[in-house]
């Protein structure tokens, strides 16, 4: 099976692409000015921001970058495109050739390139008697295209993709969280020869389910001995199954003209300059291959949040990796609101390294960033305790414990609470369990 | 008896239709100047002489009438046009045809005829006019006039509505090369509104007047008798002035005019697509229908045949199959054509030809034209057009009471070498005006 995917995103900018219409929330044609309503007269002027965005997502993807970018006329009669023509990128995308890792396979990336948003047509009223309306708010809004090579083998692994990809774009420039309703992809899929393209499928889920309905509906139809027909079909939400989009005998022909109105822009030095954040995934599989951890570990780690990566990295430069990550990820992590703070981060590193480096107990390291938390604790008291002692007691009070112990092991772990909380960190854990257990044992 | 400003503003609009629009009243201590109706401007509509932007007032100036206002003008009409610019005689115009002020029943040329009529018609006025292959130089050689087409991406298009947008250029019309002279500067300019004007070298204070001028053979093939003799008669006097004038070739002329019609229409194909009736203009259809039902009724009802014309021409240029043999290859035209006027430009300041192969012809004449004929008149003004090189068409003799216009193309952004040689020229060639019917 082959799944190739071409995904719409809206990139976060504060304007539209070619006017400065605002791009956030708001009433139905609030938004709109001659522009962005292909009033006779105006004409497009480009935002340079989301050309930045843009040119940002194309070196994440590690794709060629050429030198001088045009846009191009995309015609077409609809009631949502204001100019009945849409300006995209034709023949001169910003990136192609890139790729992106997937749990450990590339996938292919063809091309990344910047168009503009139409508007919305809402349709309300019952059947037959509806009314349409459209709202020219989204109209002109940055989007950048994104399309895959047929890499993708299962519509788990095409969900999975996308899951990852708006991950590390959210990090990289703040593209918003894509959720169900948002984002918007058309896909190719091909069981045998023929591939049958899916359009405009909206939201994660639905792409899921046309995906799965179409491997089932292709495998059924070869394994039956008939011809899979190159089509575009559209997958309906409610009875959950794609459906041949009849309207169109004939590919629609485009007749792309390059958009004068822009010229050309000549974007090498600028695509060069930008910083490229190490985002999330990257910074996953970094950490797991530098400090030896786990790929999952290090993934909730960085998931989580990318400080806490920060605080991980910064404890791996004084103790073992290992170390740095059990306090990472145990008591730091469950107290991160009150330890994100950095102002608090020299402390943290200190007492993890008084614990490593044996001065100190880990129960004691763990009161102390407890009590670095905020988190109510008891004051350390110093001075000595008889261990010994204080297990003997407690046995000696509780005579059902051992009994208990006598049956199940884990009956142990009451003993060990007690002296632990009695104990207040004067004693490493471990020197508490294996006291525990030899007077238990003793008893027996 | 003499007309005043005003009335003779309100005459040209009743008698010779070269204006949509008029003012009632003048401001005290404004020049006057008039719009082509394919430019936008508050309180005005904008109708670009098509029925199908009927009712389009604009909530926008211009970005070339907003500084000429700045810069103390009065804006007094829009004038009639060819509709979205398409025609060389402005017989295309949904809101009257102008006409000849020197002859009645003669065309005023096109697609700014209109501004032709107005410039020639009210001494001191201004009109602003809209080039795309020949639309300021023909009606300013018919006219009688002065007409500058700036460098393409010289005058900022915004507010303009779009025939083809990598040729139109805003420009303007006058009795004289000093009313252009002063005003030009406030005009050009970069804006940010239309980024294609914001890659100019500045406007120098003067210009210097060419020495050694071409004339290409091609371009005096096919010409009228009257026009090819007040041409050489005109060549004769700039001898006399000292310039030099020699004949060259220039094979690849012949090539710029099926290459500008491909760029051109395909440009306005894409451009008129946006009128279906929905946001503005006319929608005279009933709503209950599929949208493409709707939108066919709306155009086929609303534009004229030239644009019905262009739109289908244009669009066949773009579809797969022949937009290479046709728009890609225009492409690679243009830039040919660029490449052997900068040769030209190597050994002369200026090239020179006729503006028109004819005098301003008759509306019956016109009739009978086809289209391809009509074409054809504009061999002379579109080199320059395609080319984006900055033109000046200055009348040179008169025939029989007609005007004859010569056209001085120089390289891009020398605008100001042309005003120079056009303000010398009018130091030796007195210009003749018709007297104005009541």
């Amino acid at each position: 099976m082959r799944i190739g995917l071409e995904m719409h995103f809206q990139l976060p900018t504060r304007s539209k692409l070619f006017c400065s219409c605002p791009t956030g929330p708001a009433e139905p044609n609030h938004h709109i000015c001659p522009v962005c309503l292909g009033y006779p007269g105006s004409r497009p002027s480009l935002n340079r921001k989301a050309l930045e965005v843009g040119l940002s997502i194309a070196r994440f993807l590690g794709c060629r970058i050429e030198e001088r970018v045009w846009f191009s006329r995309k015609t077409y009669f609809y009631p949502d495109l204001p100019k009945n023509f849409q300006i995209t990128q034709y023949e001169s995308p910003l990136g192609t050739e890139g790729h992106f890792d997937l749990n450990g396979r590339r996938i292919g990336i063809w091309r990344v390139h910047l168009e503009e948003d139409p508007g919305r047509i809402r349709r309300v009223g019952r059947s037959g008697e509806e009314v349409s309306f459209v709202d020219y708010n989204r109209s002109g809004i940055p989007l950048v295209e994104i399309v895959t090579a047929p890499d993708l083998t299962s519509p788990e692994e095409a969900r999975a993709f996308i899951d990852q990809l708006v991950t590390e774009l959210r990090a990289l420039c703040g593209l918003e969280a894509q959720d169900e309703q948002t984002v918007r992809v058309d896909a190719n899929i091909s069981v045998g020869e023929e591939r049958v393209e899916i359009k405009n499928v909206q939201g994660l889920r639905n792409l899921e389910r046309a995906l799965r309905f179409e491997a089932n509906r292709q495998t059924k139809m070869l394994a039956a001995g008939k011809r899979v027909v190159l089509e575009t079909r559209r997958f309906d939400e409610v009875r959950k199954v794609t459906i041949s989009a009849r309207e169109k005998e004939t590919e629609e022909d485009y007749g792309y003209i390059g958009e004068p109105d822009l010229g050309e822009f000549l974007v090498g030095e600028m695509a060069r300059g930008l910083r490229i954040e190490e985002t999330p995934l990257v910074r996953a599989d970094r950490l797991a291959t530098e400090y030896g951890i786990s790929k999952a570990t290090a993934k909730v780690m960085v998931l989580t949040s990318a400080r806490l990566a920060d605080l991980f990295e910064r404890l791996c430069a004084h103790v073992p990796p290992e170390q740095a990550l059990t306090w990472t990820t145990g008591p730091i992590s469950s107290n991160w609101n009150a330890l994100r703070d950095e102002g608090l981060w020299d402390d943290l590193v200190t007492i993890v390294q008084d614990e490593a480096e044996g001065r100190i107990t880990d129960n004691e390291a763990k009161r102390r960033i407890l009590s670095l938390a905020g988190v109510q604790v008891e004051e350390a008291t110093v001075g000595d305790m008889d261990l010994g002692g204080t297990i003997a007691d407690f046995i000696d009070a509780h005579p059902e414990v051992l009994a208990d112990y006598r049956r199940n092991p884990k009956a142990v772990n009451k003993v060990i609470g007690h002296v632990m909380k009695e104990s207040q960190g004067r004693f490493a854990s471990k020197e508490v369990v294996e006291a525990v257990r030899k007077e238990m044992d003793r008893r027996l | 008896m003499s007309l005043n400003t005003l009335e003779l503003v309100q005459l040209a609009h009743r008698r010779y239709r070269a204006f949509t629009e008029v003012v009632t009243e003048l401001e005290e201590g404004r020049f006057h100047f008039s719009a082509k109706d394919n430019l936008c401007a508050n309180g005005f509509q904008a109708r670009a002489g098509s029925a199908i932007l009927e009712g389009y007032t604009p909530p926008f100036d211009a970005t070339a009438i907003r500084r000429l206002k700045e810069a103390g003008g009065q804006l007094v009409g829009k004038t009639t046009m060819d509709e979205f610019g398409f025609g060389t005689f402005s017989v295309n115009s949904a809101h009257g045809i102008p006409l000849n002020p020197f002859d009645l029943e003669r065309s005023c040329g096109g697609s700014s005829g209109g501004a032709g009529a107005a410039a020639c018609l009210i001494p001191g006025h201004l009109a602003i006019g809209v080039s795309t292959g020949g639309s300021i130089s023909g009606p300013a050689s018919f006219c009688g006039v002065v007409g500058l087409t700036p460098t393409y991406g010289r005058v900022s298009r915004y507010g303009l509505i779009d025939y083809g947008n990598s040729l139109d250029k805003v420009g303007l019309l006058s009795r004289s090369s000093k009313q252009i002279q002063e005003r030009f500067r406030a005009m050009a300019g970069p804006d940010p509104k239309d980024p294609t004007s914001c890659a100019q070298p500045p406007l120098p204070a003067r210009g210097r007047m060419p020495d050694s001028i071409a004339v290409p053979s091609q371009a005096l093939v096919g010409l009228n008798p009257a026009v090819l003799k007040g041409f050489q008669e005109a060549l004769g006097r700039l001898r006399e002035m000292g310039v030099s004038v020699s004949e060259i070739s220039m094979p690849s002329l012949r090539y710029a005019l099926p290459a500008y019609y491909i760029l051109a229409t395909s440009e306005a194909s894409t451009n008129l697509a946006r009128y279906c009736g929905m946001r503005f203009g006319k929608r005279e259809q009933e709503l209950n229908q599929h949208f493409n039902d709707f939108f066919s009724g709306v155009r086929s009802q609303g534009f004229g045949d030239e644009a019905k014309r262009r739109i289908l021409l244009g669009t066949f240029c773009r579809m797969v199959g022949f937009r290479s043999r046709y728009y890609l290859k225009s492409l690679a035209v243009r830039q040919m054509l660029i490449h052997d006027y900068r040769e030209v430009f190597q050994g002369h300041q200026a090239v020179l030809t006729p503006t028109m192969p004819f005098l301003p012809p008759r509306f019956e004449d016109v009739g009978h034209m086809t289209p391809l004929e009509t074409f054809s008149a504009d061999f002379l003004t579109v080199p320059p057009n395609l080319t984006g090189m900055p033109h000046l068409s200055l009348p040179c003799a008169y025939s029989d009471g007609l005007p004859i216009g010569m056209q001085v193309v120089v390289d891009h952004w020398k605008e100001m070498d042309l005003m120079e040689m056009a303000s010398q020229w009018e130091g030796n060639f007195p210009y003749r005006f018709p007297e104005v019917m009541e």
